[in-house]
Parts: structure tokens; sequence; C-alpha cells
């Protein structure tokens, strides 16, 4: 039987393009030969892995990563010690038709399909996940923009391999620029958090899977700021109002042309909300030469934070207007 | 949203060369099965420094760097036992280790520890003495001796889970994260635009312990989430060489939050699901005020110690539901009360402006709803239908707009804002060649009166966070995949709004716009060849109204401008992956992007007061900005034997800028002060580098 076995993998590989029908037509007939097959990797899996063993190759491409149905045994999915781990038939419905199957030609596909041009419904797909990962933090997943949007959870997670990398943080934006196409721009810019680099991932500050708004890990755009940038939190003696309602008003966490991730360069950020008289109304230029004049240097060097430096809050107790306007 | 997959290139190609070999080798259940591990362990060197490309990665200085990597993993099938150890980027400051232990379905534990840098590009050549302490001394001389300093911060972050498994439905799991960050950071001196470093020493720690209940209908979730901030310092004493000009620079004061939190869901039917979550939250900041300690600085009636407070609390409903075989609806509500409950007490009571100034505590309120239906039409269309409502509440605990802290602003505020959005949305999913989406987005945002600010010319904005808007949005995709072989991407977005503005009121941000077009394509040569590519382009524009005045005569109006802000990306990624022979793959990726700002104003000098020019005397209009940034990225992988491999990359990077940010208007060294040491902004506007690199890769199961 081994023997007969590698020779179908080897048709496999050679047959190219046609590969699942000639695994799937091939065993037809010695099937009525062998002995019951026997599981290969989960409990009862024999009825399926008795066509879909190692000879059974989809049609790989560089593009398209075709995991085989063994490669399981490498996951979380694949190991029979914990009880809770599902059978085929679990995630792929009974199938009855599909296994049914005899003869020549393609077999009628299982009862749900997780693969890239499926007709199986979304919704159908996701039940099969969600029979099992509905808690934590996927409890509110049918509220949240992807599970409302009608986004299978296979369009970002590969199941039959060990390698889904979604949940690898160096490959993570690979899928998710597969539709966040302005974030893949934004992040290419000179100011942006260390994603392209692989410290950070998309997951860092978003839960994908959530109904926070904007699906971010904690229930506000600050709380999730904080929990890296914990000397922004205060409360300060002195608060900047924007700071304490939402780091977004002035800083686009997903990267942008001016420093430390601000929307737009100073003094025109400061000018979205500040009308006063004197410097701060200022037209700003580049000087020609040295200078401490306020007017003169709200867009070179630090801009205005060339003063204005503690422009998060001030724990100053000072008696001086200064501290007010963050200079202390 | 479409349920596309056409992949970017890279990972997918990365694993089909690491593991996709086994398809033409020999095929064995277990090789194919069995968790597999691999090791690698190289050397690689940078030509040339790399300050802007390498802010993070830890590789900005040239020179050869270790390259080790690993990801151990092993299983005991017959308990289920999983033992790993990774490993990344070990040879740089920016290195991960982790190690972890799960008997799957029973308990796990997880350590993790990882480094992050982020160096400033520029380089300082300074006198200034005390860099990285608490006391800093700005030399006053004209010419010092100066020397380059380089300024940045670490993170070195330990990372534990534990997690129990009580019973199959039951969960119990902590997560203890602990951070030190360490470093300099380019800062200034407050009561002058000079020279400053603030010192970075300051830990976090963050522990939250969950329990959860997951049954096939009810799903619970609670738990406590705790954060700490510690600061080794909390004031920074600035001074020139003469010893006078002394700036007292206070700093982040250690900090604390505690939460419980509870999250829930039910499922009356397969497609009939409820859910709720509740949040409680207090934060407090009560380390003692260092400032108080200096004689005469502070008010005698001042408190030393904030005593600061912010309890937030959050209830949120969520239902989701199928009233008709083709009818989905989606429903939220959700309230959220972040209230500042610290006392307000009296700072200031001296200077211009508001003569009396106390802490300014904020509380925000916020209502908030959704409904959202999806109608399921022929063809496998469907219509989406949303409406988003939003009321906020946004007080200040005294006051009354007459008097008190509210009078003490520089800009306008208001109690209330409103937002309703409508979204609309036909989308077409399910098909075999195409699949797309067109929607379109239109919010109005209105709010309270607005309430006065000390000064009258402060008085005339409408600040961007709430001022009245309208938005309007367009968005379309469309996913083509005629082939196996070919798939086409097209992506456009569209984006408006329309900031309120009237003759009492006319000044900030009048309009803008943003516009997002990207083209992504696929083609697989053979099974042997595939090259991917991208293509987009995008701009954002705004117009700004801004008004300055005299600063000695307030009402005289010296100058009104409008400025036409725009920002621009181009950008393109080409890859390609070839497998030469059985043992040898090879791939490239290029990545192009170019960024353009601009800043052409609109002015009327109106005649009054003394600053008459367009740009007041010594300045110069604010040329366009271009960034460039290219990456050319080549590697081969050639199998030595089943289990090894020898992997060569080349990579190719430019970056090019014409920022003015540290620069003066005749191209040299932005340099701090008049009368001080002279500290210089080095900036390197033209940098190039090549890495190569050799890595020897064991696998193993």
């Amino acid at each position: 039987m081994k023997a007969l076995l590698t020779l179908f993998a080897v048709i496999g590989i050679i047959g190219m393009s046609s590969a699942p029908a000639v695994a799937a037509d091939a065993p037809a007939p010695a099937a009525e030969k062998k002995e019951p097959a026997k599981d290969l990797i989960l409990k009862g899996d024999a009825k399926c892995t008795g066509c879909h063993d190692e000879a059974d190759v989809p049609k790989p491409t560089m593009l398209e990563l075709h995991p085989q149905v063994l490669n399981i045994g490498k996951t979380k999915h694949g190991t029979v010690a914990d009880a809770r781990t599902p059978t085929c038939t679990a995630c792929h419905g009974e199938s009855e038709k599909h296994l049914a199957h005899k003869g020549s030609g393609k077999p009628p596909k299982p009862d749900t399909v997780f693969s890239m041009r499926t007709q199986t419904p979304v919704e159908t797909r996701n039940a099969a996940c969600l029979s099992c990962h509905q808690g934590g933090n996927r409890i509110g997943w049918q509220l949240s923009k992807h599970g409302s949007q009608d986004v299978a959870c296979t369009s970002c997670h590969q199941i039959h391999t060990a390698q889904d990398r979604v949940r690898d943080k160096t490959a993570q934006t690979e899928v998710c620029f597969t539709c966040h196409k302005e974030q893949r721009a934004q992040m290419a810019r000179v100011s942006h958090h260390p994603v392209p680099e692989g410290k950070m991932a998309c997951s860092s500050c978003h839960n994908v899977h959530g109904d926070n708004p904007k699906q971010l890990v904690k229930s506000s755009v600050n709380d999730t700021c904080y929990t890296c940038h914990m000397e922004k939190r205060g409360p300060f003696v002195h608060n900047h109002q924007p700071v304490s309602e939402d780091c977004s008003i002035c800083h686009q966490a997903h990267g942008t042309t001016a420093a430390n991730l601000l929307k737009s360069r100073t003094p025109f950020l400061c000018q979205e909300c500040h009308s006063h008289s004197s410097h701060p109304g200022q037209t700003p230029g580049q000087p020609t030469t040295r200078t401490t004049s306020t007017s003169l240097l709200g867009a070179i060097g630090r801009g205005c934070l060339n003063c204005h430096t503690n422009i998060h809050g001030s724990n100053s107790s000072q008696n001086s207007a200064t501290v007010g306007r963050f200079r202390r | 949203m479409t349920h596309t997959t056409f992949k970017l290139t890279t990972l997918a190609t990365a694993l089909l060369l690491a593991y996709g070999q086994g398809f033409a080798q020999e095929l064995d259940v277990a090789e194919l099965s069995k968790p597999s591990s691999s090791v690698s362990l190289g050397v690689g060197n940078w030509s040339a420094k790399r300050p802007q490309q390498g802010i993070h990665d830890g590789m900005r200085d040239n020179g050869a760097y270790g390259l080790f990597d690993a990801d151990i993993v092993k299983r005991d099938d017959a308990t289920g036992t999983w033992m790993t150890f990774t490993a990344r980027s070990l040879g740089t400051t920016t290195r991960e280790l982790g190690a972890g232990y799960e008997r799957q379905g029973d308990c796990a534990a997880n350590l993790r520890y990882n480094e992050l840098t982020r160096d400033n590009p520029y380089t300082f050549n300074t006198a200034t003495q005390g860099i990285g302490t608490t006391t800093l001394t700005t030399i006053s001389a004209a010419n010092p001796a100066r020397s380059e300093v380089t300024l940045g911060t670490q993170r070195k972050k330990f990372d534990l889970d534990l997690v129990k498994h009580i019973s199959p439905e039951l969960k119990f799991a902590i997560n203890f994260k602990q951070e030190t960050k360490d470093g300099t950071r380019q800062w200034g001196r407050g009561g002058a635009a000079e020279f400053s470093v603030e010192p970075i020493d300051a830990r976090t720690r963050q522990i939250e312990a969950t329990l959860s209940h997951t049954g096939k209908q009810l799903q619970l979730s609670g738990g406590y989430y705790g954060s700490w901030y510690d600061n080794a310092n909390s004031l920074v004493t600035t001074a020139l060489s003469t010893g006078a000009g002394i700036y007292y620079l206070t700093l982040p004061l250690d900090n604390q939050a505690h939460q419980l939190f509870l999250d829930g869901g039910y499922s009356f039917t397969p497609t009939t699901r409820g859910t709720f979550k509740v949040q409680y939250s207090r934060a407090t900041q009560n380390e003692h005020l260092a400032t108080a300690d200096i004689a005469g600085l502070a008010l005698a009636t001042a408190p030393t110690n904030l005593n600061g407070r912010i309890d937030t609390t959050l209830y949120q409903l969520g239902l989701t539901a199928r009233p008709l075989r083709d009818l989905s609806v989606v429903a939220s509500l959700r309230y959220r009360n972040e209230d500042d409950k610290t006392p307000v007490a009296t700072y200031v009571t001296t200077g211009a402006g508001p003569t009396i100034v106390h802490n300014t505590p904020y509380n925000y309120k916020t209502l908030a709803g959704k409904l959202e239906g999806t109608y399921q039409l022929p063809e496998n269309f469907s219509l989406i239908a949303g409406l988003d409502l939003s009321n906020q509440d946004r007080t200040l605990p005294v006051g009354n707009l007459v008097a008190g802290t509210d009078t003490e602003r520089f800009v306008p505020f208001r109690a209330g804002l409103d937002e309703t959005t409508y979204r609309l949305q036909l989308r077409r999913a399910l098909s075999d060649t195409v699949n797309g989406s067109v929607a379109y987005l239109q919010g109005k945002r209105k709010g309270s009166a607005y309430s006065g600010t000390e000064a009258t010319q402060s008085d005339q904005i409408n600040p961007i966070h709430i001022a009245d808007r309208t938005r309007n949005k367009w968005r379309l995709s469309a996913d083509w995949m005629p082939s196996e072989a070919f798939s086409l991407q097209v992506n456009v977005e569209a984006a408006k709004d329309e900031y309120g503005n009237d003759a009492a009121r006319p000044y900030g941000l009048r309009d803008g716009t943003s516009n997002l077009y990207s083209l992504d394509a696929s083609y697989a040569i053979s099974r042997n060849w595939q090259v991917t590519g991208w293509l987009s382009h995008d701009n954002t524009r705004a117009n700004q109204y801004n008004a300055r005045w005299q600063q000695a005569a307030p009402n005289n109006l010296e100058a009104q401008r409008t400025t036409h802000l725009t920002d621009a990306e181009d950008a393109l990624g080409l890859g390609v992956r070839g497998k030469v022979s059985g043992a040898f793959n090879v791939g490239a990726d290029l990545q192009w992007t170019e960024t353009r700002a601009e800043y052409p104003s609109d002015i009327t000098v109106t005649g009054l007061g003394t600053t008459l020019t367009p740009y007041p005397a010594g300045n110069n209009a604010l040329p366009n900005i271009r960034n460039q940034i290219v990456t050319l990225k080549l590697f081969g992988v050639y199998a030595l034997d089943k289990n090894s491999d020898l992997r060569v990359d080349l990579i190719h990077e430019r970056w090019k800028t014409n920022d003015w940010s540290w620069l003066f208007a005749d191209g040299s060294p932005f340099t701090y002060g008049t009368a001080t040491d002279g500290t210089q902004v080095l900036s390197n506007p033209k940098q190039t580098s090549n890495f190569i690199g050799a890595r020897y890769i064991y696998k193993f199961q």
C-alpha cells in the first residue's frame, strides 16, 4: 500500500495543475482493495485522509500557499491529546455527498468549504470557528466592524499551517494591508510606529475581533495609547484639553510626514485651535539666521514645542503664567 | 468588504520557499504533521550609517551585526505538551526571546523578553552639560568647545502569561508586563527656545487577570486590569552657565489605574445574539509636586499634591439578529463617562492672560448608538444601510462660562457635541471572478454654543475637534480574479470635510479633502515564477484660515492668511519569486515611496501693527518638502540538504529629503539661541547604505 501511495504522490506532483483531481480520482478503485484506512492525525479522520493523505497535493503557487490537509497536525487543531480538538467534520460538516462520491470526475464539495472561491456563506464558515472560539476577546465579534462586514475568519487566518501569518507580528501587515490600503501608505511615511520593522503589529493596538471603537484593544483611543505611553496619562496639574480627550486629535498613529506622528507641522497643527494675538497667529517661515524670536520659530526645530515643551501636560505648581501654557 | 484573498507577496512566498520544497521531496506523514523547528546563524554588514532608516531596528550604525534567530517547537503527542523557544534579532539592540510551556487544554506559561530602540535621527553638536541627568547647564559663551551627541531611548520588556483551564468551559489567565524605558529625548528649555534634553528613566507595570466562561450559548469574561507608571525623576533644573535663566521643567509623575471589567454574550438562536460590556476604572496621580519644594516658586496656598483622580465607567449593549431571511441587523448602545474628580485649586495668580489659573480637569460623557441593516439581494449582492449617533457632554467641574476655570482657556469650548452619520453600501461577494463594494458615508457634527475665552482674539476660531463639520466619503473596492494565476484589486477612496464658520468666528480649518487610489496585481507566470506589484497615490489637502494681531495692541489686526496644506504620497511595490532549481530559490522586492508636503499661503496684510511683511522680518516662505525612500531587497536560498539551507540577503537602501525642519533658509544647520553655546542640529539629508548578510539555516523536527 505504501508503494501505491508513493505512486499517487509522484503522480500528484508530476500532474501539476491536475493534482487534486488525480489524487481524488485515482484512489477510488484502489480503495476497494485496501484495508479500512486508519486515522492519520485526528480522531475519525480516516474517512477524509483516505483520500486527503500525504499524496494529496493541492496546486501550490508561490503567491498563494495551499497547505496540505495533513499540516493540521502541526497545529493546535492537530493536537489530539487535547479533548477539545475538533475532527475534520466538526469544521467541514458531515459532507455525506462528498464522502459518497465514487468513480471519476470531481466530487461534490464538502458541506463547508473555506477556500478562496467557496460558495459557503461567511456566516456558515464563521460559525464553524465560533462554535469553539466565541469566548474571551471574541465575545463581541458579531458587533465588530469585521464581523458585521462579513469578513470570514479564514479571510485572515490559515488553519492548515503551523505558520498562520496573521499571528506572526513580522508578517501580519501583509494580511491586514490586503484591505487596508490607506494604512499601508501611511506606514511607509517617515514617522511611523515600528510596524514595518516588525517590532509592533496591527494587533498591538487593535483587537480585530472586538467591538471597541476602531476595534482597539482598549475601550478608548487614549487607554490604548497609555498601554505603552503611560507617561501621557496624567492627570496633570495643567492638562492640555485635546490630550485628555483623544490622542488622535493631533496624532495619526499609522504614519505621517511630520515628526512624532503629528498630523500636521507646527504651527499649522496648533493653529487649528489656537487663535491669539502675537506669535500664536504667526505666518511661519524659515529663519535666515540665529534667533530666539518666538514669532520666527513656529515651524523650525521643534516649532511651537521649542518653548511649549511639556505639551502633553505640566505638573508644575510654579506661580507663573507660563506653566498653564506647558512651558514648565 | 469582500472575501478577497489577494496576498501581498513576501510571507506566503517565504513560507513556501521555506517549507514548500517538501512538495517535491519525499512525502511523509510525520514530516507534514509534526511541528517543525529552525535555527539560523549568520552575519550581516551595513556599509554606511542609517540614522533615518535605523531609528527602530537597532542597526543605525554601519558595521557588522550578528544574525541569530530560532524558532524551536516541540510537542509531546501523548500528552499534548508544547515546549517552544523563540529568538529574533539577537545580534542587535532590538532582540527578542521567548519560551513557552503549554499542556494544551490544561495550562500554559509563556515568558517573553524584547527590546525596542528609538534613536533620534539627528546629531547634536552641543556644549550643554549634564545631558542624561536632571541638572542641565547651557553654556552662555559665544563659541565654547562642543561635542557631538546622539539621543535615543531603549525599552526592555518582560511579558509573562499564565493560563489555567479550570474546566472545558472555564479559563483563568494572568498577564503581567514590566517595561523599563531609559535614555534621552530632545526637549526645550521652556523659558527660552533653547536646546535641552529630557532624561528618561521610567518603568511601567501592567497586570491583567481574567476569568472566562465559554459555553455554547453564554460567554462571560471578567477580571481586573491594573497599570502603574513610575518615573525615577520628577523635575529637571536647567540654567545658563552664568547662573541666570533658571527654569524648572517638570516631568510626568507616578500614576496608576485600576479597572474591573465584565464582558458577556448570549446566543439566543444561531442568528440572534446579545452582548454587554461593563467597565469601571479609577486612575490616580498623587505624587508630591517637586516644584512645591523650591523656595518662592509656588503659591503658599497651592497644593503640594494634585490628588488627581479620574473615574471612568462604561456600559455597552449589543444585539445582532436576522428578523427576516434576507435581512440581518446589528445594533449597539454605548455609554462612557470619564469623570475627572481631581480637586480644583488655584496655582497661579500672576501674569498676563488669565491672572488666576486653576488646575484643569475635564469630563467627557458620551452616549453613542449604532443601527445597521444588511439586506441580501439577488446575484450575491447585498445592501447595507447604517446610522451612527453620538451625543457628548463635555464639562468643566468649576465655572459657569462666566467665572471659574471655564474662563481661563485660550481656546473656545463647547459643552455639547452631537454627531450623526449615515452609511450606505452595496456589496457583491461570493462571485467566482469579481467581488467588490461601493460605499457612501455622510456625517454631520454640531455642537452647543461656544463659550468665551480670556481674550477676544482667541474666541474667533472653530477648533478642529469641536467645530461643526460635514463629512462626505466614498469608497470603491473591486477584486477581479479571472484565473488562479492572475488577480487585480482596485481601491478608490475620496472624502471631503467642511467646517463651520461665520463672520464672528471665521478662523480655523475651513475644509479638507483626501483621496486614495491603489492598484494591486499578482501574476503566476508559472509554478516556479510569480510576480506581484502595487501602486498607490494618496493626497490630503486642507485650507486653513488664521490671523495675527499685534501683541502690544491686540486689537490691531496685522494680517490674515489662508494656507493651502497638502500632503501627498506616491508608492510602488514590486516583488518577484522564483525557483531556479529544486534546491535554489530567489526573490526580490522593490519599494519606492515619495511624500510631498506643501505650504503655500495667501496673505492679506492689513496695514495695522508693526509686522507688515508677509513673513516676519528675518524669515523666508516655507519651501515644499519632499522625502524619498527606495529599498531593494534581494535574497537567495539554497538547500544544502533536506535539513539545511544557506540564505544570502542583499539590501540597497536610499533615503533622500529636503526637509527644512532643522535648517536655516540658506541650508546651513539650525543653531539654537543667539547668546548661548550655539548648539547645532545636524541632519543628513542623503543616506545610502547597502547590506549583505549570509546565514545558515538548520531545520528539524
